[in-house]
């Protein structure tokens, strides 16, 4: 099985790419949450939505080339393993413009999940539990990530996983404890998206004896997030504080200048180590609308509103290179 | 000229033959692909496939309804494969088996949406297998009752089998007074819809079937051979003695009764998400049910009846 290189034998220090492990050391900077193929689950069998290799490989090339002409080395593909997620492209991708691909498993939310894991043939059909998808998880890291009913290919570098918008389901929370088990039992961390409530959502991978140092917290440059001072108490708690919309700047969230300011804030608050950034941006959608920020945004774009701040190059660099290759890194 | 979409291309209704009306080649539930305990090679999918369908044909069979919906493992390619080499005719489905086998890009279509992707897979073809679909598969979810979803997938295919001329096929027949609302709100006749899985036994005790059929629609006892009596039967299994039972009061229950009853195995070739249940297959029809029904009395007119005149009537595309 080519790539098939898996956390198991990897040592200390590295990260798993859709290549193989990599020293944790030769990621340069990372886009921590980006998506590359993006497809609402369902929308690749829409008799109207047309999913051409060929054309796919070559946008996806084209931002990839552009992010690592702007000094970008690795990008994270946080959609996880059931929204387009295709290692054999993305193998092919990192081959031919020499950026590392990190690709998540995990799943959720609830809303996203296929009938299997809902409504199973059961009798009553009792949605899954957290043990089971802990399960499922792990297997993507210990023993490759699916290609679905064909092979196992590379593990996977995280786990992904997001609650319902409005607040956090039952299921939903099987996902993040699933998650959070999967992180402990293989070493590879956890990027959640909140639901309603970061803190008490974060709480719930803690609960399982996560490390929160183990732990990205995304959706925090949400306004209502902001607005409740969760990105500072999820930061207190030593958790990463993921702001994964820079560039989206559409009243639901906070704006660049903004975010710039809230980095500050927590930097000077004394968390620089625990601050992430990336953009959310999806290089191909298919099924839903694209984020259509680059992925070199927050290099060229956001990073001078940092300076600008006060922030010095060690600080944009900690933030840029050194927390998620911390984050990242197979422990 | 009367026709059927197979997934080879349309057929002459008269070539049908003898129909399993309701079966699957295999199927599993959306998400189930990335559980690998499921997981078979595709030796093993063919090994287990194709000697249950050349049975079919020695024994007589003409044509295999693939009641698996979109999003469930539905594979036309290989369909195609296995009809070309077995000369089993293989009809395919759109729709769904549920609005909880619908994956979120479907859920959050409208029913205009719908319409159209179900017109598109039965007049122009399934993705890129220029197969065509020749039924319309809906159901009502797990729990009893028809959700929004649900409904709106019904209301789609009521909408495309009158733009289309194809049947629709029910998964569950209950909360059948929903159902038939929105096919008369459609204005699509109830004899263009085979009502399900009225004979299971979770629901069969549920299931209004006389009364379905009193409206018009047509009435599938399709799970023969879910049996309580199999070494390790699934929560949908009922005494066989009691399925016939069943079958035999409803055609002798009124008048012409027998032109509107459809049965079939519900049999899973290969099953793609699920054990299955072993030893039950789309040959439970020739090697015990029709058998069953000649001990009970019926004659050679009666059994041509249910397996060949009525689903060429059902499946003929109308016009």
């Amino acid at each position: 099985m080519p790539g098939a290189q898996t956390a198991a034998n990897a040592t200390g220090g590295t990260v798993n790419t859709v290549l193989g492990p990599v020293p944790a050391r030769d990621l340069g900077v990372v886009a921590v949450h980006e998506a590359l193929l993006s497809v609402l689950p369902g929308a690749e069998y829409a008799f109207d939505v047309t999913i051409d290799r060929a054309e796919v490989f070559e946008i996806l090339a084209g931002k990839l080339r552009d992010f690592r002409e702007r000094g970008g080395g690795t990008i994270v593909d946080g959609t996880g393993m059931f929204h387009g997620r295709d290692l054999r492209l993305y193998e092919a991708l990192s081959r031919t413009t020499g950026v590392h691909i990190v690709a998540s498993t995990g799943q959720g939310p609830e809303g996203l999940l296929g009938g299997y894991f809902l409504t199973p043939q059961t009798d009553p059909p009792t949605p899954w539990p957290a043990e089971k998808f802990a399960d499922l998880f792990a297997e993507e890291v210990t023993e490759g990530m699916v290609v679905p009913r064909v092979e196992r290919r590379g593990a996977a570098g995280l786990v992904a996983t997001a609650a319902t918008r409005e607040g956090m389901t039952a299921t939903d929370e099987s996902l993040f404890r699933g998650a959070a088990r999967a992180a402990l039992a293989t070493g590879v961390p956890v990027s959640l998206r909140h639901g309603n409530d970061a803190v008490r959502d974060l709480e719930v991978v803690l609960d399982e004896g996560l490390p929160a140092g183990r732990v990205a917290v995304g959706g925090l440059d949400r306004a209502d997030a902001v607005a409740s001072g969760a990105p500072l108490e999820i930061a207190a708690r030593g958790a990463f504080v993921l702001l994964d919309c820079v560039g989206t700047e559409d009243g639901g969230h906070i704006t660049d200048a903004e975010r710039a300011s809230l980095v500050a804030e927590l930097v000077a608050a004394g968390h620089g180590a625990r601050v992430l950034l990336s953009s959310g941006a999806t290089g191909v959608a298919k099924g839903h609308p694209a984020n259509e920020v680059g992925y070199g945004h927050v290099l060229t774009a956001f990073a001078p509103l940092l300076k600008a701040r006060g922030l010095g190059d060690e600080d944009v660099r900690r933030i840029l290179v050194g927390n998620p290759r911390d984050l990242l890194s197979v422990r | 000229m009367s026709r059927v979409n197979t997934v080879l291309g349309p057929i002459p209704t008269e070539e049908l033959g003898l129909v399993a009306v309701h079966e699957h080649i295999g199927y599993g539930m959306p998400g189930s692909e990335l559980d690998t305990r499921w997981w078979k090679t595709p030796e093993e999918r063919y090994g287990e496939t194709v000697p249950k369908l050349r049975r079919f044909h020695e024994y007589g069979g003409g044509t295999f309804v693939d009641a698996t919906g979109i999003c469930n493992g539905r594979d036309i390619d290989y369909y195609r494969s296995l009809s070309e080499k077995t000369g089993v005719h293989i009809i395919a489905s759109t729709g769904f088996v549920g609005g909880d086998t619908a994956l979120p890009f479907f859920e959050r279509a409208s029913v205009e949406y719908l319409a159209e992707h179900f017109v598109h897979e039965i007049t122009v073809g399934i993705g890129g297998s220029g197969g065509k679909a020749g039924i319309i598969k809906v159901g009502v979810s797990r729990g009893g009752r028809m959700t929004d979803l649900d409904k709106r997938i019904y209301r789609a295919a009521a909408r495309a089998a009158r733009a289309t001329g194809v049947g629709v096929l029910t998964h569950l027949a209950i909360d059948a007074e929903n159902a038939i609302a929105i096919f008369n709100e459609e204005g699509l006749p109830l004899d263009r819809v085979l009502f399900g899985h009225v004979d299971d036994g979770v629901n069969a005790d549920k299931t209004r079937d006389t009364w379905i059929a009193e409206q018009g629609g047509r009435i599938g006892f399709d799970t023969f051979g879910y049996e309580t009596e199999l070494p390790d039967p699934p929560f949908w299994a009922r005494p066989r003695r009691e399925r016939l039972e069943h079958f035999l009061r409803f055609i002798d229950g009124g008048e012409g009764r027998i032109r509107q009853v459809l049965a079939s195995a519900d049999a899973n070739c290969s099953p793609l998400g699920w054990p299955g249940v072993k030893g039950h297959t789309v040959n439970y029809i020739f090697e015990d049910l029709i058998p069953d029904l000649r001990a009970a009395g019926l004659g050679e007119a009666a059994i041509k009846t249910i397996f060949v005149d009525n689903p060429a009537d059902f499946l003929t595309i109308q016009h």
